[in-house]
């Protein structure tokens, strides 16, 4: 299609795009630039922009057993753990999550129960309370039933975050899907468990993948329930907290680890977006 | 044989019934066709025999087989959606196997009957395309083929044409008529289209209301409507209702003293009943002309609105007394731009109802045909 607009008005726009893209891209450059610094780079002003690169910041995070040998004192940081712990979290999180939210997201969209609008937005609540709020409590309830730093508790209580999320999602995608199709496949002989199979998951795919990312960022990012329930299990948010030494210059290693943090949900979306098929439902119906 | 039987079938969503006891017997091999006006229930109805929407009540039975309990999925009956409902993520090869790989068909079996439903409703050159790349009228085409690929004992069809334009809803209309006379299944069709229901079926179902109004061949209903509402939906253009006022009744039949003007005797079951009784005098369009006004029949002056002209036929609205009436004009013509004329009718071509809308039963309605 072309353009009908002045071109002063389309430059205007663009210069515009421009900004946002520069205003959006800085910090994510910045902590680039500053894991690959020495420490006394790193607070220099005005700062510097050409410098030798380094990458004893990320030998720093990752080498265990040469801790303390470094400038910055006796440290020893294990990043790979928390990454590790990281991973197990979100990834399981996100799987008990489709497990249980698809077929609850199903049932929103399709069966008629009562108070169905209800449950829903109660669903959703859950988006809306802070999570400290769930976390006080929690901390003593775990502690009692020994869910405390487990892989386990740690996925469970992350489902106050992935859950709703995919339940609202699915249900939304469900929606989207013709229930004649749904029909026509009854009509055809098909169980239920095989409309699900055959039918709604093809179709629910693109979809589900997109959510899934979504939530595996949420669940990444999460900080507050890492930080008050586990230790050894802490979340890569976490332990890129307890970088910061008091009196330390760290922000170098910070930098780094901010950076090996990155590179796992980028990695993801790069992967999963390939599935990304847009559409899928079109010349269903109609 | 697959006969389709139902006794005393209802539906209710809460206590709002949708459907009240419908009793019908649809039998082996018939065409048979609901029509009705939205929200009369038909869908509904045809949902409920395909098994998609619980029954409330009485019995369903399918060969004799009581199925009121059966899935949808173990009835063996074939559905063609208005919406198509076509698998998009398949291919149309894979949405025509898709019945059969259910129903755990060899694979040989698959192609055979793919090739045999590709070749007979001509979409051999699509099998390897997906939905969206079909027209409207391939897609159906895709639906009837998915449909019959597992030989179902009955076919269902909910408003297929219904998303199509009107010539090619004219072509497949043809089309599965031819369809049922190859296959020879039972099949049962839902529109809301009378032109559909009167070409197509065997038997027409007319539903009101969640009721049955009146079960009966093409001919039938055309010419013994139960009601005033079946005469008014059978039939394009719709016949004219006037008003008019029973004044006697005799061997003959009823005179009636029509608010438009002239008494007219009709040769309906008389009923001294009536007698004094409001009732409303049906005349379709196609039975008037303008042939001079002789003792045998009915004449109402007509004050002429607008001229339809529709090639083979031309119909003229206007209005009599309070009431409209549109009539079909006789091959000679009639004065260009005249403002006012005689319509005649023959009383044996008139309706009567009662003001329940009940039809008086007519004493020399045409033989059935069919």
């Amino acid at each position: 299609m072309r353009s009908t607009r002045s071109t002063p008005a389309s430059l205007f726009l663009n210069l515009l795009v421009v900004a946002c893209t520069l205003i959006l891209t800085f910090p994510l450059f910045w902590i680039v630039m500053m894991s690959l610094k020495q420490q006394a780079e790193v607070m220099t002003w005005p700062p510097r922009f050409i410098f030798t690169p380094t990458l004893e910041n990320f030998r720093v995070l990752f080498d265990a057993a040469q801790a303390g040998a470094t400038s910055y004192g006796t440290i020893k940081v294990d990043f790979l753990t928390p990454v590790t712990n990281s991973v197990l979290i979100s990834l399981g999180a996100v799987l008990v999550s489709l497990i249980a939210g698809v077929p609850a997201g199903y049932v929103l969209a399709r069966r008629d129960i009562p108070m169905k609008e209800d449950i829903a937005f109660f669903i959703l609540g859950f988006r809306f309370a802070p999570a400290l709020l769930v976390v006080i409590p929690l901390f003593s309830i775990f502690q009692t039933i020994g869910l405390y730093d487990t892989y386990f508790g740690m996925i469970w209580v992350y489902q106050v975050v992935t859950l709703p999320m995919i339940i609202w999602l699915s249900r939304s995608y469900i929606e989207d899907i013709p229930k004649d199709i749904e029909e026509a496949a009854a009509m055809d002989g098909a169980k239920p468990f095989r409309v699900v199979w055959h039918i709604l998951l093809p179709l629910l795919k693109p979809g589900l993948i997109g959510a899934s990312l979504l939530i595996f960022l949420l669940a990444w990012h999460n900080f507050a329930l890492g930080l008050i329930l586990s230790s050894t299990k802490a979340p890569v948010t976490v332990a890129l907290l307890k970088l910061l030494n008091p009196g330390v210059q760290f922000y170098p290693v910070m930098a780094a680890g901010l950076v090996v943090t990155m590179i796992v949900p980028v990695a993801l979306i790069i992967l999963g977006q390939r599935h990304l098929e847009r559409g899928l439902t079109f010349g269903a119906v109609k | 044989m697959a006969d389709v039987r139902l006794e005393g079938l209802k539906k209710a969503y809460g206590t709002i019934e949708i459907l009240r006891n419908i009793d019908l017997t649809i039998y082996h091999g018939e065409f048979v066709v609901f029509v009705g006006p939205s929200g009369s229930g038909k869908s509904t109805l045809l949902r409920m025999i395909g098994g998609l929407e619980p029954i409330s009540g009485g019995r369903l039975l399918i060969d004799n087989e009581l199925v009121n309990d059966i899935d949808a999925a173990d009835r063996n009956l074939g559905m063609v959606f208005q919406s198509y409902a076509l698998y998009p993520h398949m291919t149309v090869r894979e949405n025509l196997a898709f019945p059969l790989r259910m129903a755990k068909a060899s694979k040989a079996e698959i192609l055979t009957k793919i090739a045999k439903t590709s070749s007979l409703l001509q979409i051999d050159h699509l099998l390897d395309r997906k939905p969206r790349q079909l027209s409207g009228g391939q897609r159906q085409r895709v639906a009837i083929g998915r449909a019959i690929m597992r030989e179902p004992k009955v076919f269902l069809f909910d408003e297929p044409l219904s998303n199509l334009d009107t010539e090619l809803r004219v072509q497949m209309r043809v089309q599965i008529a031819k369809l049922h006379k190859q296959l020879g299944n039972t099949m049962i069709y839902v529109t809301h289209d009378q032109v559909e229901a009167m070409t197509m079926a065997d038997k027409i179902v007319v539903l009101k209301d969640g009721n049955i109004e009146q079960v009966g061949s093409p001919h039938d209903l055309y010419h013994n409507p139960a009601s005033r509402f079946v005469a008014g939906f059978i039939g394009s253009p719709k016949m004219n209702f006037l008003g008019g006022k029973v004044e006697e009744a005799h061997d003959h039949g009823l005179d009636v003293r029509l608010d438009a003007g002239p008494t007219i005797s009709v040769p309906v079951q008389p009923d001294q009943m009536l007698v004094g009784k409001p009732v409303t005098v049906g005349i379709r369009p196609d039975d008037f002309s303008s042939s001079a006004p002789g003792q045998q029949e009915i004449s109402i002056e007509l004050g002429v609105d607008f001229v339809e002209h529709l090639g083979s036929v031309t119909y003229v609205y206007g209005n009599a007394g309070n009431e409209t009436v549109v009539a079909r004009a006789p091959q000679s013509g009639w004065p260009k731009g005249a403002s006012k004329l005689i319509l005649t009718a023959a009383p044996a071509d008139c309706h009567v109802f009662m003001s329940n809308g009940k039809a008086v039963r007519r004493l020399h309605a045409p033989a059935s045909w069919s």
